[in-house]
């Protein structure tokens, strides 16, 4: 094999793109020339030196507008059209059994809107300091016993840096004059804000997400826990998040 | 043709959405300017939405991101000027215990992708293609609408051009790759 040949060759070899038999022969030609072998050498190392760079994910603000057009199309043709907001009346329902029981009394019953907006202002504070957070650890036995003495229940704490959340912290929210466990995780730059308290049902409710205000948020029940998540990320990776986070509180059971 | 429904947008989120990083990272590249770079893919994604029904059911990454140069040839003949922005690499600090030895692999990346960036767009994209989206050469093929061939000299030549656009800007130390 002549060298031009050779040199022909060496960007397939090196992009795995030369049939079987050609690698052969290739490789054999290979000892006999030096240029050929400083060559694939320079290819291999170009190769790592561009792997090394980060791979940037699209960033949230695009996933969200293509979401919201696919939602458009899906709910301009649905004949069930899917609600877009939370379902507070439903929530607002379970609750009156709670004031019946005495749980969280009247302060969430018929304030949905309210409440949304709270959770919103509560995110701000979140996003807007650099921690956003009372006690910073991603560590669940430090951040689960810190709220001991500051609240009247004890939520359940867990890292979700597998599943690409980690926890950043947690702090105290007042919600309606309420003392509730606010947990902070990260997704990449973003924070979202998980505000969670006892609920009056054991059963678990999925999640139902909706957009408010460019944020979006995420309302389910799981564990015996009223969720509310928000961040200002793509309603996608606020489900991918609760999914994760129901998973780690059953494999806690 | 017909207006995308329902039962479009599920195919199209199961299909195509899942490469819209790769829409988004490949437009980065063309247009080196991460506005510029969001319109595009937006627009990409919006048209192959619209266009759903032309989509064949082969490999939807190379038609996505054909539609994505496509997007990118329209938007430079519309503004006529080529962007020179070259902070192409944002500084996500990675985890790594050892300050020094970060900095350094930091400072490394962002001589890499400046010597990118400053690829003319014919070596500058065939090697985003292969280096950074890891397709084949036929796959590089479709996105670029080239016989294989020409793909294969193009590669060969990006390379021997980022090689010296690299080692005019780290030491030897730092890059390792054989001299000329």
């Amino acid at each position: 094999m002549d060298c031009p040949t050779c040199e022909a060759m060496v960007d397939a070899y090196v992009d795995g793109e030369l049939p079987p038999s050609e690698c052969i022969a290739f490789e054999r030609a290979l000892e006999l020339c030096a240029d050929c072998r400083q060559r694939l050498d320079t290819a291999r190392r170009l190769s790592a030196l561009v792997r090394e760079l980060p791979v940037e994910p699209a960033p949230d603000l695009l996933h969200a507008r293509i979401e919201r057009e696919l939602r458009t199309i899906a709910g301009a043709t649905r004949t069930h059209p899917q609600p877009k907001t939370w379902r507070w009346s439903a929530m607002a329902a379970s609750l009156v059994v709670a004031i019946g029981i005495g749980w969280l009394g009247a302060n969430f019953v018929g304030q949905g809107a309210r409440e949304t907006d709270q959770l919103v202002a509560g995110y701000m504070r979140v996003s807007a300091s650099d921690t956003g957070v009372e006690i910073a650890s991603s560590d669940r036995h430090t951040v689960k016993p810190w709220f001991a003495g500051r609240i009247d229940y004890a939520p359940p704490v867990h890292d979700l840096g597998a599943a690409g959340f980690p926890l950043v912290g947690g702090r105290i929210d007042v919600v309606d004059g309420r003392k509730l466990a606010v947990l902070v995780y990260r997704y990449n730059q973003h924070r979202i804000a998980l505000t969670l308290w006892p609920s009056s049902s054991t059963a678990n409710a999925a999640p139902s997400l909706s957009q408010h205000d460019g944020f979006a948020l995420a309302s389910w029940r799981h564990g015996g826990f009223e969720m509310r998540a928000i961040a200002d990320t793509a309603p996608s990776r606020m489900a991918s998040f609760a999914e994760a986070l129901d998973r780690a509180i059953d494999a806690d059971r | 043709m017909s207006k995308p429904d329902a039962r479009t947008a599920e195919q199209f989120r199961t299909l195509l959405l899942p490469h819209l990083d790769a829409a988004y990272r490949y437009a980065r590249w063309l247009t080196r300017d991460p506005t510029d770079a969001q319109d595009v893919a937006q627009e990409a994604m919006l048209h192959a939405l619209r266009y759903f029904h032309a989509f064949r059911g082969d490999a939807a990454r190379p038609w996505l991101l054909r539609i994505v140069r496509n997007a990118w040839i329209d938007l430079r003949s519309r503004n006529g000027r080529e962007q020179v922005a070259m902070d192409v690499l944002e500084d996500h600090p990675a985890d790594v215990p050892d300050p020094e030895q970060n900095a350094l692999a930091s400072d490394r990346r962002r001589q890499v992708a400046a010597a990118i960036a400053a690829l003319p767009v014919d070596a500058r994209e065939v090697l985003v293609l292969r280096e950074i989206e890891h397709m084949s050469y036929g796959q590089i093929a479709e996105v670029l609408d080239l016989p294989i061939g020409t793909v294969m000299s193009r590669l060969a030549r990006a390379r021997q051009k980022l090689a010296t656009e690299i080692r005019g800007r780290l030491e030897r130390k730092d890059h390792g790759l054989p001299d000329m």
